[in-house]
């Protein structure tokens, strides 16, 4: 802009000043309603389209409490029975794994940590293998149960190893220990498949992670636990925040780093735990919305927190009706669909920002 | 472990650096300012002049580098015994030096020793790879797996066994090209290592998802007998390795092992920030993508040849920087100890159970235990983490 020398008025002055741009408050608010607003239309769509003859229109009308299409048994199947589930499904699973992503790279203070780091994903990966091989289980609620115990249990020995000894859960320790205890589960895990052919057909469709064939009822006992763990989570922004500044500024401001630690990564393997417990290994989302979530709201934990979640739910209901849309009649695996979606959608944020990682909020 | 970001914040405002507990970079070994002039020699070198020149003689590095040798020559004779053929130790020595009966030499040397160097050589890229990223990333997670080389090799191999019409695996150099067409695809979609290489890691893992879930999609529709091939290469294994591809990788190692010596001690200087490297004369750009494309060529190669074993790139560098003293970048014991390992894992794979377990297995099984064993060992007063 030219200057008048002599003042320093702009030349003209006529002109008026250049709007400011949003301060971050607003940024985050209309990004968290945008996204809210999307949330809710997703979930319509969800249960409006999919497999079945019901048109698109008529699910319309049952949804609007039209009486015809109440009465239609057909139609109430496919929404309500079928549905449904899948919707609330994708919710809990997006929310659960936005939010645990976000509190895993804060911990740990680094930004390629995903959700399978604490060992939450190979662990559960284990446990279905060993249900399928030595116990014989086949169907998918037993499989659910089995796959939550394994995430759970892998989860628990990285949380005690990282805990325990000198520099107690320091991030390093977390990162490492969950490295390597989850290539031990990983290697146990081909281990079985490699010794036993049956096993390996089921699993292989079971890795690949699906929302398909879901009842609503397989989902309430993870209610809970999810709960809890975004309590944690939302509870424990202020502590996290502090973790930001380094170990010793934490101490500074009265905070105990490695008791925040262990409890926030908890939080993750309930949540973690749950989501792999409902639509198998799929990592990749707890990475993606974080950083997502980061490109509009900066450092602030508790608004990065609750985008997280956003976003993730987002992505994931998006990707599960893709899935039921993509090759009609048949389902493509909701994971290569994430794929598809949130590939692209990292790649992107990764090159519209500079990636900082200072406070490793990269 | 205490905090470094006060030392930092301190010596540098801003601090870009992730604090130190988030990977291998922390601050070089303390000089100890005695009486001027300052001895600022590293406690670990000797310091060799002639005239105007002079080199810094890494001493406690070069006697790890020569322990990590013995260990891996002591490893490939065991391996090269351990097997289900009752051959005698004395006779399968007799075997490796050439003096015994022609058919034991023909055994050892023709069947079971190339194995085992291949073995030795894989693990040895691996490490390398995952020294480089490592370090360039300031990051333990930042392996080269990350950056879509595993997926870009079961890719090709995926593509070549559904191509083919007998199911069966092509050849072995498809692994490598699949592993560099993916990294290029992942530097093309980055445009820029970004900030300490970040954007590329990022990306890469959006790329090698999107290509790993294409993969996926090609196996859902395989039968099962094609899947169970492809997922015992996708574990990692040496059966049946030998020096048709031994050679064309040792190759490759002579050849860009240079070039990773040096890249990897310019990427000391990279342990400050950019501005202050660049200072330093390094050019810091092009360090960044030199150690980037080696680390792709190395562990390219390597998950070609061995398949994507598991685990390798990231302990070896943490293990051989624990040996080697934290002043510089551990290139080649990380190589070194990546060789170790998995020729003790492939030893260990033949004789652990009636049916030989792949190298991969074995690696991610008891490599995750061992480095957790070496690392949270009570330690002796170093006070280092």
């Amino acid at each position: 802009m030219l200057v008048a020398q002599e003042t320093g008025a702009p030349v003209g002055g006529t002109e008026p000043p250049p709007p400011r741009p949003p301060g971050p408050r607003r940024r985050i608010l209309s990004a968290a309603v945008a996204l809210t607003a999307l949330l809710a239309t997703l979930t319509v769509l969800s249960l409006l389209v999919g497999t079945g003859s019901s048109p698109v229109a008529r699910a319309w009308d049952f949804l609007m409490g039209d009486p015809s299409a109440r009465a239609d048994a057909q139609l109430r199947l496919a929404v309500l029975d079928v549905r449904l589930p899948r919707t609330l499904a994708a919710v809990l699973v997006g929310v659960s794994l936005g939010a645990a992503g976000c509190l895993l790279q804060a911990v740990t203070r680094n930004p390629l940590a995903e959700t399978g780091l604490l060992g939450v994903n190979s662990g559960a990966a284990l446990g279905v293998v060993i249900g399928l091989t030595y116990f014989g289980v086949r169907s998918s609620y037993a499989l659910l149960g089995w796959a939550l115990a394994g995430g759970m249990a892998a989860s628990a020995v990285v949380l005690l190893l990282a805990a325990s000894g000198r520099g107690a859960a320091s991030p390093l320790r977390l990162v490492l220990a969950g490295s390597a205890l989850g290539a031990t589960f990983h290697g146990m895990t081909s281990y079985v498949l490699l010794s036993t052919q049956s096993t390996f057909d089921t699993f292989r469709y079971w890795t690949i992670g699906s929302l398909a064939g879901l009842k609503t009822s397989d989902t309430y006992p993870l209610i809970p636990l999810i709960v809890i763990g975004l309590l944690v989570a939302f509870g424990s922004a202020r502590p996290l925040a502090a973790l930001a500044l380094g170990d010793d500024g934490a101490r500074a401001l009265g905070h105990r780093p490695g008791l925040i630690r262990v409890v926030v990564a908890g939080a993750v393997t309930l949540l973690a735990g749950s989501a792999v417990a409902i639509a198998g290994p799929i990592a990749f989302l707890g990475l993606l919305a974080p950083h997502a979530a980061r490109a509009v709201t900066g450092p602030r934990m508790a608004a990065q927190l609750a985008l997280s979640a956003l976003i993730a739910a987002d992505v994931m209901i998006a990707a599960d009706i893709f899935a039921r849309v993509a090759i009609r009649p048949w389902e493509t695996p909701v994971s290569v669909l994430l794929a598809f979606v949130g590939g692209p959608l990292l790649i992107w944020i990764a090159r519209s920002r500079r990636l900082s990682t200072a406070g490793g909020t990269a | 472990m205490t905090d470094p970001t006060a030392k930092d914040r301190a010596a540098r405002i801003p601090s870009p650096r992730p604090p130190a507990d988030a990977g291998p970079c922390t601050d070089p070994a303390p000089t100890t300012a005695s009486a001027p002039p300052p001895d600022v020699t590293p406690p670990d070198s000797l310091v060799l002049r002639t005239g105007a020149l002079s080199w810094l003689f890494p001493r406690r590095g070069a006697l790890v580098a020569v322990a990590l040798g013995l260990l891996i020559l002591v490893l490939v004779a065991l391996g090269t015994f351990a097997s289900s053929t009752g051959m005698g130790f004395a006779e399968t020595l007799s075997g490796l030096f050439g003096t015994g009966d022609p058919a034991t030499v023909m055994l050892v040397q023709d069947f079971r020793l190339p194995r085992i160097a291949v073995g030795v050589m894989v693990g040895a890229a691996l490490g390398i790879a995952g020294c480089l990223t490592q370090t360039l990333a300031g990051n333990r997670l930042a392996t080269p797996d990350i950056i879509g080389v595993n997926e870009g090799a079961t890719a090709a191999v995926v593509a070549s066994v559904v191509g083919s019409s007998t199911g069966m695996i092509g050849e072995w150099w498809l692994g490598p090209v699949g592993a560099v067409l993916a990294a290029a695809l992942v530097v093309l979609c980055a445009g820029g290592a970004g900030h300490r290489g970040h954007r590329v890691l990022v990306v890469g893992i959006g790329v090698s998802t999107v290509v790993g879930a294409v993969t996926d999609l090609v196996m859902s529709r395989q039968n099962d007998n094609t899947a169970g091939g492809v997922f015992l290469w996708t574990v990692g294994s040496l059966s049946g390795r030998d020096w048709s591809v031994g050679t064309p990788l040792l190759l490759v190692l002579l050849f860009l092992l240079p070039f990773a010596l040096a890249a990897g001690n310019r990427l000391q200087l990279l342990r400050f920030d950019d501005d202050t490297a660049a200072g330093l004369g390094v050019p810091v750009r092009r360090i960044r993508a030199l150690a980037l494309a080696l680390a792709v060529l190395l562990s390219g190669a390597a998950a070609g040849v061995g398949g994507p074993i598991a685990f390798v790139a990231l302990a070896a560098p943490v293990l051989a920087d624990r040996l080697g003293g934290r002043s510089r970048v551990p290139v080649l014991a990380s190589g070194l100890v990546g060789g170790a390992l998995i020729a003790g894992a492939d030893a260990l794979g033949r004789v652990i159970a009636p049916v030989e377990i792949p190298v991969g297995v074995v690696t991610s099984v008891l490599g995750g235990p061992f480095l957790l064993w070496v690392l949270f060992r009570p330690e002796r007063g170093t006070g280092r983490r």
